[in-house]
């Protein structure tokens, strides 16, 4: 993964993780899994369970201990009402920096 | 650091348990996991800078599950760590920075400009 890239993804990986939780609740790994299929293939485990732990801690999801069938129990983690409003502004954030970028990259041509 | 550190952490009896299964969760962790785990507390203690005792051993808690998960599920240290793992231990460390001693320093910075405004503004 390039600097570029890295740096970008550090504002916006909280905003896509949310994302795919808003879809359904899902496992640290299961995460990483989708963030992979996605094209985001060096991204680390580790990144996503202290981005996980992080928005436990400020309550923007919650967490369900599952019994696996190896190993410990799996944290599921579900977007409740707090997330889904932080998740609405990221996309707004989102759109409105998008489509200034799209206007620079538009005039520099 | 590391001193104080532990200090807080065995603060209370409760704690000082928890601490110790703590420890014990890390040193059963077969290798290379257990190496992994060891470095990275190292540079939390210098890192971190966490100043309550529940935080710590929340952490620390978070932490033994991390990588209890990756023995189970046989996952590379590498795919855990990333390739910056120095970005990957503070990110971690970060996620708990509600209590970080510099957020003591933090408010008082904050506060101090509030208060530089406020004299301005009453000129």
């Amino acid at each position: 993964m390039s600097k570029q890239m890295t740096e970008m993804l550090k504002g916006t990986l909280e905003g896509i993780v949310l994302a795919i939780l808003s879809v359904q609740p899902a496992y640290g790994y299961e995460i990483t899994a989708r963030l992979r299929e996605q094209g985001f293939s060096d991204i680390a485990e580790g990144t996503v369970y202290a981005l996980l732990v992080r928005v436990e801690q400020r309550g923007l999801v919650d967490v369900e201990k599952v019994p696996s069938e190896k190993g410990p129990p799996r944290k599921v983690y579900t977007l409740n009402a707090t997330g889904q409003a932080y998740l609405e502004e990221f996309w707004r954030t989102w759109s409105f920096l998008s489509e200034r970028l799209e206007q620079l990259h538009e005039g520099g041509k | 650091m590391a001193a104080k550190w532990i200090e807080l952490v065995t603060g209370s009896l409760e704690q000082k348990k928890q601490y110790r299964q703590y420890k014990a969760r890390i040193e059963a962790l077969p290798e290379p996991y257990g190496t992994v785990a060891k470095a990275l507390e190292r540079y939390f203690m210098y890192y971190g800078g966490i100043t309550d005792g529940d935080t710590a051993v929340k952490m620390m808690g978070d932490f033994a599950d991390l990588w209890d998960r990756a023995v189970a599920d046989g996952t590379p240290v590498r795919s855990i760590v990333g390739e910056d793992p120095v970005e990957f231990a503070e990110t971690f460390v970060q996620a708990y920075a509600g209590t970080q001693w510099i957020d003591k320093e933090r408010a008082r910075l904050t506060k101090a400009i509030e208060e530089a405004e406020r004299a301005e503004e009453a000129r």
